[in-house]
């Protein structure tokens, strides 16, 4: 498994330089974002130690109290990061496209891609979160949220789409995202991609029954 | 793609699977099955209690200790440390639970009318026992292997009853083998959110929604809407 180390990013070199202070603060924080990804992927936010950070991400503590308030501050910066990048992404790949399902797809598609490209974040993003105290599932709630109107869209498309319960879209969401859950559980990040035909369908489902969702999916993952 | 287009085995006959799923034997003869009779039990009462208001990271002993009435040196006696006490208190709240949603189901009744009453008994469950609903749905999935394998294996129980839709012949070699999975997983996302929002007394309200997302990938649309619609009228009591 590829997991890019510290060393492999640009740091400022060491001794006496003169950059900018903002631009070495920056680079300390990103690199203590991505040490908090990794290290709560190797260990679980529970076990994970301010001590791994500033280790993992070669900084003082001092510079980490600088820059955060205590470790959780640290892992909801690093999961805020990761969900904007995320979000994104797939919102770029869903508007590229033009009817809902083939919309629902590429944006599935990219979903999966992105998580599976990188495992660590997947699993901050999708599981550990929950297990970080309410602040951090407050968090995980509100960038789910952003996805919603992506599928509310589902109903206007729909034939019978006015007619479907209130709660559709959250609980499409929910079984999209429990399926890619338990990949990520189950340590198979790497091959999210395999799951896409499965997760259009759950995501079709709900909107255009199980006939029509299924035919989709044959035109659409072939 | 690959579609899993052989039949499926008969189910398990339920009882059995919560034995294939190594949950202890129901306590069918409580009707609360922590009620505080022994130490023990008081513990298991405050671990859950002090979950639902802490979380189980926050939890400490001494959180446990306090309102159980029991010093340390008890609770160390009865149990190795924090995550054991968790899971004791979880193993004993869900296969009491599990055995009330599987006493909803019997062979006699149609596929859609046994998930209903599943899902209402399972609803009312969670409602009358926040502490409970909170644990088993939002702290153990997050808290530990041990915990985690215990809620997943209450999750492949509800998971075999949804399954016998497979049998009913509706488009049953078409649909994937996750969908059943996705269903309960939108379901439980559902119920995750009103527990988190507070909410927990007012479960049952989500009763035709989780009907619906159910139902759908066997029945289609048409059908679940029905069933929905018809697990509305559970709502509203007789005359009121």
């Amino acid at each position: 498994m590829a997991q890019a180390g510290v060393g492999d990013r640009w740091r400022p070199p060491r001794g006496r330089h003169r950059l900018p202070a903002e631009v070495v603060a920056r680079s300390q924080r990103e690199r203590l974002l991505e040490a908090a990804v990794r290290v709560v992927a190797a260990k679980g936010y529970g076990a994970m130690t301010v001590g791994d950070l500033t280790k993992g991400a070669g900084v003082s503590r001092t510079t980490f109290y600088e820059l955060f308030e205590d470790k959780e501050a640290c892992f909801l910066a690093a999961y805020d990061a990761a969900v904007e990048t995320l979000v994104r992404r797939v919102v770029r790949a869903y508007e590229s496209e033009q009817g809902w399902p083939e919309r629902a797809a590429a944006g599935l598609r990219e979903l999966l891609q992105a998580l599976a490209e990188e495992p660590a974040l997947a699993r901050l993003s999708l599981v550990d979160i929950g297990n970080a105290g309410p602040a951090a599932q407050r968090r995980y709630r509100a960038a789910i949220q952003r996805l919603t109107p992506l599928f509310e869209e589902g109903r206007d498309f729909a034939p019978g789409g006015r007619g479907l319960p209130a709660n559709t879209s959250r609980m499409a969401i929910g079984g999209v995202t429990g399926l890619i859950a338990e990949e990520i559980v189950a340590g198979r990040a790497e091959q999210l991609p395999g799951l896409l035909s499965d997760a259009l369908f759950a995501t079709l489902v709900p909107y255009i029954g199980p006939d029509a969702a299924t035919r989709e999916v044959d035109r659409l993952t072939r | 793609m690959s579609r899993p287009a052989s039949p499926q085995a008969p189910p398990p006959d339920l009882g059995g699977l919560i034995e294939q799923e190594h949950l202890p034997a129901g306590r069918q003869d409580l009707a609360e099955p922590l009620i505080a009779h022994s130490q023990r039990e008081r513990i298991l009462v405050a671990m859950a209690d002090t979950c639902a208001t802490k979380g189980y990271n926050a939890t400490t002993i001494a959180d446990i200790c306090e309102p159980a009435g029991v010093s340390r040196a008890t609770f160390y006696e009865l149990f190795k440390d924090k995550e054991d006490c968790f899971h004791a208190a979880m193993e004993v709240s869900l296969a009491d639970a599990m055995g009330r949603i599987v006493s909803a189901y019997s062979p006699d009744k149609p596929w859609a009318t046994m998930v209903r009453d599943a899902a209402a008994e399972f609803l009312d469950l969670l409602a009358s026992r926040p502490a409970f609903a909170r644990m088993a749905l939002v702290e153990a999935p997050a808290s530990g292997e041990r915990a985690f394998e215990l809620y997943a294996s209450g999750k492949r129980v509800l998971q075999s009853l949804l399954d016998r839709g497979r049998e009913d012949p509706v488009e049953e070699e078409a649909i994937p083998s996750s969908a059943g999975r996705a269903a309960l997983s939108g379901a439980e996302a559902l119920i995750v959110g009103q527990i988190l929002a507070g909410n927990a007394e007012r479960l049952r309200e989500l009763l035709p929604d989780v009907v619906y997302i159910t139902t759908v990938p066997y029945l289609g649309q048409e059908e679940a809407l029905r069933q929905s619609r018809e697990a509305e009228k559970l709502l509203s009591p007789p005359g009121g």
